[in-house]
């Protein structure tokens, strides 16, 4: 790049290198919405994600079937949001992989399988400790993580409290930390307020469709669908009507909601003149509740394949429905080799 | 002039109601696959058993439509939380065990009644019954539901009938016809059926193929567990054509 900066650069040495250049500062709420982005993207690779705003990034992959799917997928997605390769460490435990990718070469995967002799040799500065603390290992003498972790819990909790005590189980690949899982949000809506008061149905339904278009671009980037719809017009003698629905499948897509909505919209019969029209989704979901793709194909419409048995044997009888179980499989009689 | 009212029709419909309202068929995605590993895969042309879909599997007689249907089906229990069969109540989930199937995950509806087997199928189709084996026809008015709930949970549907209504073929997306061209005999004893498995239908992908499988059988009786019947795709080329050859003459 220009003037020899480049990302991940310390601040101080990219000023030095390109005096004239015009630094602006983080802006949290940009921050804070690429970091929902990154969520939502990472959301159905594994059943416990964490992203952090600093550039990282925990996937928990204990029990995951296809974990290097998962892999490839998060590096696939991670190069495609943040334009570069990302370094991938896979370790037993958060503190252990974050330092594995830290050393990976970009777009490889750093494998760790004993945490404890790869912190080894590793520098004591990667523990999370302050300033203060760090002079106080390095003049206990205390420079590797190797170090560290030969001594006791608690004799290091004497001298730096209960950090110090934490330090020493990171330090033995302990992994005392456990990563906070990201959630899709619940709720949102949007809303039209008309200019004049809306009597002609084709209108509210063209108002409709694009509230419905607005919303579904939102649950895309959230990785989100509707779990709960709500329809909600503001009349113009200052009354409230509204329909909601709960509903089976998500709804994520345009279709979907207006789908649902039109077909309210073409039915109702408001008392006055509509003002206002809402449409809220009180209920979010990740879409189509990917993560359980993750076990089995199917296993995320277990309830209610489950639920449609019970249907059909209420409606035709017990014997309709059976899950056939072996019992005597070599008999030459046929009724005898399954329940 | 009936093009372009058409097209007339087809912008109007657009500029009311968005641009895809209306998408040419050509233009869709393709349906995701599900790869059954078997000759099927490749007669597809998308590597796989279409998610949400209809495919049937055709043909009279002894032809091994059975056989395929059977292997499929132990797979889709190895793969999916729930493998279904629709069928009219003689199904004997025995025949299942030489593919190795995963019986947790099995489940048999029977339903003498058409409509029975309609409901049902239409019912496990749009709750997300991962696949569905209908072993005998269902009534016309229910394949409309029985593909919409596919299609919008990806369910993989399979039916196994002699020759298909035009209802049933219509509503297909895929069908395979199997035909039986010889017997296989060692040491004269039938040990299994040649098969021709001809793509008849295909509207996920475009070309139309022709496989030639083997289907064996065990030639003297075994324990169950000691017996594995082998689906063999066998070369085009290495297939007696002769005989064909000489009709079409």
């Amino acid at each position: 790049m220009a003037f020899g900066v480049i990302p991940g650069m310390a601040l101080r040495h990219a000023e030095h290198l390109c005096p004239q250049a015009t630094f602006v500062l983080p802006d949290p709420e940009a921050v804070e919405r690429i970091r929902q982005l990154i969520s939502s993207a990472l959301y159905d690779l594994a059943p416990v994600v964490e992203v952090r705003a600093e550039g990282l990034a925990w996937l928990e992959l204990s029990g995951v079937a296809r974990g290097g799917e998962s892999i490839r997928g998060a590096r696939h997605r991670l190069k495609q949001a943040i334009g570069r390769e990302p370094r991938l460490g896979l370790a037993p435990g958060p503190f252990s992989a974050r330092l594995a990718a830290a050393r990976a070469r970009p777009g490889r995967l750093l494998r760790v399988d004993d945490a404890r002799e790869f912190l080894a040799p590793l520098p004591s500065c990667e523990l999370p400790l302050d300033a203060e603390q760090l002079e106080r290992l390095d003049l206990l003498g205390l420079r590797t993580l190797g170090a560290v972790a030969t001594i006791g819990p608690r004799e290091l909790e004497s001298q730096l409290g209960r950090d110090g005590r934490h330090a020493v189980l990171l330090a033995r690949g302990l992994e005392p930390d456990q990563l906070d899982p990201w959630q899709p949000p619940m709720f949102t809506s949007a809303h039209r307020q008309f200019g004049q008061p809306v009597e002609d149905r084709e209108a509210l339904l063209f108002v409709a469709r694009g509230l419905c278009s607005d919303l579904a671009d939102e649950l895309g980037l959230r990785g989100a669908g509707a779990k709960e719809v709500r329809a909600r017009l503001v009349l113009d003698s200052g009354d409230t009507e509204q329909r909601e629905s709960v509903v089976r499948h998500p709804l994520s897509s345009t279709a979907e909601l207006f789908g649902l909505i039109g077909s309210w919209i073409k039915e109702w019969q408001p008392r006055a003149p509509i003002n206002e029209l809402w449409i809220e989704l009180p209920v979010l979901e990740g879409a189509g509740r990917r993560q359980l793709r993750l076990w089995a194909g199917g296993d995320g419409s277990s309830d209610e394949v489950s639920a449609a048995l019970e249907r059909l044997e209420d409606r035709f009888g017990d014997r309709v429905v059976r899950k056939p179980q072996p019992v005597l499989v070599s008999s030459p009689i046929p009724t005898e080799r399954f329940a | 002039m009936q093009a372009q009212d058409l097209d007339s029709a087809i912008d109007s419909i657009r500029l009311r109601f968005g641009s895809q309202a209306l998408t040419r068929a050509a233009a869709l995605p393709p349906p995701q696959p599900w790869p059954t590993n078997t000759a099927i895969d490749w007669l597809t042309g998308i590597g796989g058993l279409p998610r949400g879909r209809l495919s049937l599997l055709t043909g009279s007689g002894t032809c091994g439509k059975l056989t395929v249907a059977l292997s499929l089906l132990a797979r889709a229990t190895q793969e999916f939380a729930h493998a279904m069969v629709v069928d009219p109540g003689g199904f004997d989930p025995w025949c299942l065990l030489p593919f190795s199937p995963e019986l947790s995950a099995l489940t048999v509806v029977s339903a003498p009644a058409p409509e029975i087997r309609g409901e049902s199928a239409a019912a496990l189709a749009k709750a997300g019954a991962g696949f569905i084996l209908l072993m005998s026809g269902v009534p016309e008015h229910w394949l409309g539901p029985i593909e919409s709930g596919a299609n919008r949970s990806g369910s993989v549907v399979v039916e196994v009938v002699d020759a298909p209504d035009r209802a049933l073929a219509h509503a297909s997306s895929f069908s395979v016809d199997f035909s039986r061209t010889r017997w296989l005999r060692e040491r004269d004893q039938v040990v299994g059926l040649r098969v021709s498995a001809r793509c008849t239908k295909n509207r996920v992908a475009p070309p139309l193929g022709e496989s030639v499988l083997d289907i064996r059988y065990p030639i003297w009786p075994q324990q169950l567990r000691d017996y594995r019947p082998e689906i063999v795709e066998v070369p085009i080329e290495a297939e007696e054509v002769v005989p064909r050859a000489s009709a079409a003459v």
